[in-house]
């Protein structure tokens, strides 16, 4: 672990849970009108362990993970977060169990700091309800500076403290899928699903968040991450998925995944 | 009192009144981004349940019909008043509110706020329809033998004392962590949700709450004016705030003090002064020509209002994460 990293041994950034798997996706589906989106796939992702997607434009991916974090229905399937069933929840009640996501489009809270973008992800416990704000202003005000203190941590740790004080409207395309990426950290998750996050990051600064994916995925938490690159997942990912037209056509290890014929027709063409 | 006195004071209340509407709405579509084109029902829900609850009963025989008629003394007056404005807003809010498009909800409410224009004023048993209701008294003046329009002072202080507290409330918990939510789902709603956030419940208390102060705004206003009927609160009332809170600065209750000063206040008054010109009804239009200038040309000059939206900035952890030696301290 090098200096910026130092921090994670004090202050983990994720809360590990023992056992395997830690999200696992059964036999999951989501149409679209008539159109079959995703059809039927079923993946795990053990603590630790970071798992990619790949698959051309229009396979899937993006309404699969919308499915897993309960922003687009599912039409069958299960989704399990440890050991307890969360197809059912909204998806507030999925990231207070610890399943949080980015998105394919840069959401940042345009009109808010970065600073604020970190502290409102953990908004979502009762700590900040307008019941606790007015009953309790001193367990506020002592949460408040802990959350200071944890956010600027984070900040540190993807060098992105002197953007502190800058509206998210006011990034670059890089700065505001690391501001994405560090929101969800924030809320201490147990998976993180990410929908193409190298989209728009300068590519010297791609070396940099492999790795600090890879750092962070070590202390353990699961990521599954949507990529086009195939040379990031190569360098990203444990194991490979791929999707075409909304199944699941080879999964494994990247090397011997690229090598499938199948895999080569459905995503070279 | 002289005729001058009494009109500065009678536009000082009506100020309190409108700041206290611009805060809700403020509150709701500045922090939150619900947009709220039904405001001035719930303040017209207040003013009405203020003024049954002070008129007393109404009987067959009474020249003027209402529900709920009683003599509830201060502070119950005001409390009920608020209690309509939070009960309507939940209750118009739990199907208007639903996950669909913001412009959608905002024409929800929009239609809300001509039905019941039109169901108030067709149905007379309610709130003496079309005709509206007279004779409301101020029952914390009664406490001391004084009538709101008999004592002008007097009430303008008290609603001041009311419109200061509450509007301090609204800026205290804008600022506080459930502020900063509001914000959040405001600016991206399936991240806010996805980050833990309960969208439907944060969307639903924020519009109970500025229910709430609408009605006590209702309520206030319509125990100084003494008459409340369907001619006051038109839909196009809801864009005079619209307007006061864009022209002041949406999200900055400083700014929208000033658009409350500008829009309701200053410029809707100016064309009373102006000499009678063409045919009658002339000057009460140019009000409207007003209010659509003052939003084009705050679209042009000052597209964020005259005092925008202020960015906070954060405070740097006390004791900082010194855990590595800091490079490069000269
Ligand atoms: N909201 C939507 N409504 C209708 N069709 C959609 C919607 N979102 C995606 N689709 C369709 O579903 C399919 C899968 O899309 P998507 O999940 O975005 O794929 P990917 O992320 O792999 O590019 C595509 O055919 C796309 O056109
Ligand atoms: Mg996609």
């Amino acid at each position: 672990m090098g200096g910026s990293m130092a921090l994670g041994a004090a202050d983990p950034l994720v809360a590990p849970i023992p056992g395997a798997p830690v999200l696992e996706a059964r036999d999951v589906a989501v149409g679209y009108g008539g159109v079959r989106a995703v059809d039927g796939v079923s993946l795990a992702i053990r603590p630790g362990e970071v798992v990619g997607i790949i698959g051309p434009n229009g396979a899937g991916k993006s309404s699969f993970l919308g499915a897993l974090g309960g922003q687009v229905k599912r039409s069958r399937g299960q989704i399990l977060l440890g050991s307890r069933d969360v197809s059912q929840l909204p998806p507030h009640d999925r990231a207070r169990l610890g399943l949080v996501r980015t998105f394919q489009t840069t959401s940042e809270f345009a009109r808010m700091t970065v600073f604020e973008n970190l502290v409102t992800a953990a908004e979502g416990d009762s700590g900040a309800s307008l019941k606790a704000v007015i009953l309790h202003p001193g367990r506020t005000h002592l949460r408040e500076q802990e959350l200071a203190q944890r956010a600027f941590g984070i900040m540190e740790r993807f060098e992105m403290t002197h953007t502190a004080d800058l509206y998210g409207r006011e990034l670059s395309g890089g700065q505001r899928r690391l501001v994405e990426i560090m929101r969800c950290l924030v809320r201490h998750p147990r998976v993180l699903l990410l929908d193409e996050p190298m989209v728009g990051v300068a590519p010297h600064l791609t070396g940099k968040l492999i790795d600090d994916l890879r750092a962070i995925a070590a202390e353990g938490l699961g990521i599954l991450v949507v990529e086009h690159a195939l040379e990031v997942v190569r360098r990203l990912c444990d194991r490979v998925v791929v999707m075409a037209f909304g199944k699941v056509i080879a999964a494994g290890e990247f090397e011997e995944v690229v090598a499938d014929p199948q895999v080569q027709a459905a995503y070279l063409s | 009192m002289g005729a001058w006195s009494f009109y500065i004071t009678t536009l000082l209340v009506y100020f309190v009144v409108d700041a206290l509407s611009a805060f809700s709405l403020n509150l709701q579509f500045g922090y939150a981004g619900v947009v709220n084109f039904g405001f001035i029902v719930f303040q017209a829900a207040g003013a009405y349940v203020a003024a049954v609850v002070t008129l007393g009963p109404s009987g067959p025989a009474s020249f003027q019909q209402y529900i709920l008629g009683s003599h509830l003394p201060f502070p119950l007056d005001l409390l009920a008043a608020t209690l309509a404005g939070a009960l309507l807003s939940f209750v118009v809010g739990l199907f208007a509110l639903r996950r669909m498009r913001r412009d959608y909800q905002a024409a929800v409410l929009l239609i809300v706020s001509l039905i019941a224009l039109q169901v108030v004023s067709a149905d007379v048993p309610l709130f003496n329809g079309s005709n509206g209701l007279t004779g409301v008294t101020w029952p914390f003046g009664q406490l001391f033998g004084a009538t709101a329009t008999g004592s002008p002072y007097l009430y303008l202080g008290y609603a001041a004392v009311i419109g200061v507290l509450v509007c301090l409330g609204v800026i205290w918990l804008s600022r506080s962590p459930w502020g900063r939510s509001l914000r959040a789902m405001r600016d991206h709603e399936d991240a806010a949700s996805a980050m833990g956030l309960n969208i439907t419940s944060l969307r639903l208390q924020v519009f109970v709450l500025g229910g709430a102060i609408a009605g006590l705004s209702g309520g206030l206003l319509v125990e100084y004016i003494g008459a409340w009927s369907p001619g006051a609160w038109g839909y196009a009332e809801t864009f005079v705030i619209f307007t006061a809170i864009f022209v002041g600065g949406v999200g900055n209750y400083r700014g929208v003090l000033v658009g409350t000063l500008l829009v309701p206040i200053i410029f809707l008054e100016i064309p009373r002064f102006l000499p009678a010109i063409g045919y009658p009804g002339l000057t009460d239009s140019l009000e409207w020509v007003v209010v659509g200038l003052a939003w084009m040309l705050c679209l042009l000059f000052r597209p964020r209002g005259i005092i925008p939206e202020r960015r906070l900035k954060a405070a740097r952890p006390a004791s900082p994460l010194e855990t590595a030696p800091a490079e490069g301290s000269a």
